[in-house]
């Protein structure tokens, strides 16, 4: 009876918790998707729909670029502490996006290094490219982890017999290791890119908020909160929570594909 | 340990390596080009560190290897193209049998007429031709091992390495890809190295055997020589002597001795001094009557069956003798246990071989 009583309170509480989620975001899309289509008229939010797609697909890129090769370190190499390596990439996880912001802020626009870039054209303060690095530091941990888990369930006895079967070692990881993480990478981009084009705290300190220039969804949210738009923070907030219903779907799909080729096998 | 004489077709000089607290030390092997060559050890010897030290996978930390006229030592893999089997056989999981078996054609990028002539016979000689559009996952143990074995045979490697590619089968499976490793050794002729921790599966394929002990190689030989003539104590107990003592050699009237307790037990021995001597089990003969030569009275201490052969422990002055007779029909044995028996161990299958420890100076025999 005990167990009984534990077991409808526990899908009475989860019920609960969809039922808070479903209203809330709810409310919004019931209230806003009607107003995107309007609002798609604006000059404002196709300048900000276009500066997010465009930056969050650039930093997810950026992201992919710089997550294989750390990922592929951390799994296979053995390099004198190896954990506290793992661990220092890890530390953007732990902050809040903010403080993520503030670090980017003060090593881009204080320091010696930041200066000498800003010298030579590579301005990020307040600026496009700024929109991406912020974006680009608060997720490439994130990925990496994706991927080295995925790196760490593909035997290496595989790279091996590749390189004896006349593959050199990119050709082994072109021809074995991708191919076997191609899930796990897709998946790991979709995450990657749904929490980029949604990014806020850090690229608020980095890239600031001006209307027409640094103007993401989230931005564009922010400042029409401000002004009293709420037609338009409406719009942009349903545009955010499809593009993040959307790569839930798509990232629910894959994860689904993987466990049933596990179970198959 | 012994060397055949002359320049083999792959050498390994002095090979040293270390991994983590594991140590390969000093391991020197010549290879004759067209042998099948069995690395015996028991499991964490480094069998499998040392063949992928041949093949190309681990840096060693010093000595070299030879194939033929080229240092290969710093060859990468991909250039010495040895091919390779692993116990599980890590086919690729992604791609079907006829993509595994291809793979490494496709990398040199071969014409696909030749790749499909290519995979014909290799599928033809395995008897593969109905897995092709399979899967691994969908195989057994002895498709994924002949689809392994295809996969590195067609690229015609002259050296092919097998890591223990019999453990993971059962018993038929196992008795079939035996015979199919010895028919592909006579007809491609080419140098297999084969690493397993079977003794049986080491005398009944190898040409010669090298046996391996916490990363040294103790003893390289025919297998015969590993078998009856154990040169170490580690190598007689890995290949199941069983019976294995110390003692002083005597000599009187010109021939030599070794005392087994309070008996002396004639030996062809050309060593001196203190030794250690062994004799299989299967060599012991039981006999209700005193024989003339080598005989040891004694009480049988135990009888069990043991898969098809009785096992039979005679308790001698203290001191336990192993023997070892095959079924026989389900006649009975003349064996229980508290009955006086004579253990007869002819003089010829007494293998005598060196004390590797500070042997006591004392002459008494005594069971290690």
């Amino acid at each position: 009876m005990g167990g009984k009583i534990t077991k409808i309170f526990n899908i009475l509480i989860t019920g609960a918790l969809m039922c808070l989620i479903m209203v809330s975001v709810g409310t919004v899309l019931v209230r806003g998707l009607p107003l995107v289509v309007a609002q798609m008229r604006e000059p404002e939010l196709i300048f900000s729909l276009k500066l997010s797609l465009f930056t969050s697909l650039v930093s997810t890129a950026m992201c992919l670029l710089v997550a294989v090769p750390v990922a592929y370190t951390l799994s296979r190499y053995r390099l004198p502490g190896q954990g506290i390596i793992a661990s220092i990439i890890r530390i953007p996880l732990t902050m809040p996006p903010i403080v993520s912001g503030v670090c980017l802020l003060l090593f881009f626009g204080t320091t010696v290094f930041g200066e000498a870039l800003s010298r030579i054209g590579m301005n990020f303060i307040f600026t496009v490219p700024g929109i991406i690095i912020a974006q680009f530091f608060v997720n490439v941990p994130s990925l990496i982890t994706v991927l080295k888990a995925a790196m760490e369930n593909i035997d290496v006895r595989l790279e091996y017999v590749a390189r004896t079967l006349g593959c050199n070692s990119l050709e082994a990881f072109l021809r074995v290791d991708l191919p076997l993480m191609r899930k796990n990478i897709v998946a790991g981009l979709i995450l990657t890119w749904g929490k980029a084009i949604g990014e806020f705290g850090a690229v608020l300190m980095v890239a600031g908020a001006t209307r027409f220039r640094t103007e993401i969804l989230p931005t564009s949210i922010y400042l029409n909160m401000a002004t009293g738009d709420m037609n338009a923070v409406m719009a942009s907030t349903s545009i955010l929570i499809m593009i993040g219903i959307i790569s839930l779907v798509a990232f629910e799909l894959l994860a689904g594909e993987n466990w049933e080729r596990t179970r198959a096998l | 340990m012994r060397y055949r004489s002359g320049e083999g077709f792959l050498r390994l000089c002095s090979l040293n390596k270390k991994l983590g607290n594991f140590e390969l030390r000093n391991i020197s092997l010549n290879l004759e080009r067209a042998e099948y060559f069995v690395v015996l050890g028991p499991s964490g010897a480094g069998k499998t560190l040392l063949l992928e030290i041949i093949a190309g996978l681990q840096r060693v930390d010093s000595g070299e290897t030879w194939l033929g006229e080229n240092n290969i030592t710093l060859w990468p893999p991909e250039k010495r193209l040895f091919g390779f089997m692993y116990q599980d056989c890590a086919l690729f999981p992604h791609l079907n049998v006829k993509d595994n078996i291809t793979f490494s054609l496709k990398v040199r990028r071969t014409h696909p007429r030749i790749i499909k002539k290519e995979l014909d016979e290799v599928v033809d000689l395995l008897g593969i031709s109905h897995l092709l559009e399979r899967y691994p996952a969908t195989l057994s143990g002895g498709e994924k091992q002949r689809v392994a074995l295809a996969r590195a045979l067609v690229m015609k490697p002259q050296v092919l390495l097998l890591d223990e590619p019999l453990s993971a089968l059962d018993v038929p499976a196992r008795e079939a890809l035996r015979k199919e490793l010895k028919h592909l050794h006579k007809l491609t002729g080419m140098l297999m190295i084969h690493v397993t921790h079977d003794f049986t599966e080491a005398m009944s394929l190898a040409d010669r055997v090298a046996v391996i002990v916490d990363g040294a190689l103790v003893q390289v030989g025919y297998p015969d020589e590993i078998f009856n003539r154990p040169q170490s104590r580690a190598v007689a107990d890995f290949v199941g002597a069983q019976n294995i003592f110390q003692s002083k050699v005597i000599i009187r009237n010109g021939k030599k001795f070794v005392l087994f307790r309070g008996s002396q037990l004639a030996v062809e021995t050309d060593l001196e001094g203190t030794v250690n001597f062994s004799f299989r089990p299967e060599d012991v003969v039981l006999s209700s009557s005193r024989q003339p030569v080598n005989c040891l009275q004694g009480v049988v201490d135990s009888v069990a069956r043991h898969g098809l052969f009785t096992r039979v422990v005679v308790e001698v002055e203290g001191t336990e003798i192993v023997a070892l007779f095959a079924l026989n029909g389900g006649s009975e044995y003349p064996f229980c246990p508290g009955k006086p028996i004579f253990c007869v161990i002819p003089p010829k299958v007494i293998n005598v071989f060196p004390c590797e420890t500070d042997c006591s100076e004392h002459s008494s025999a005594y069971h290690l």
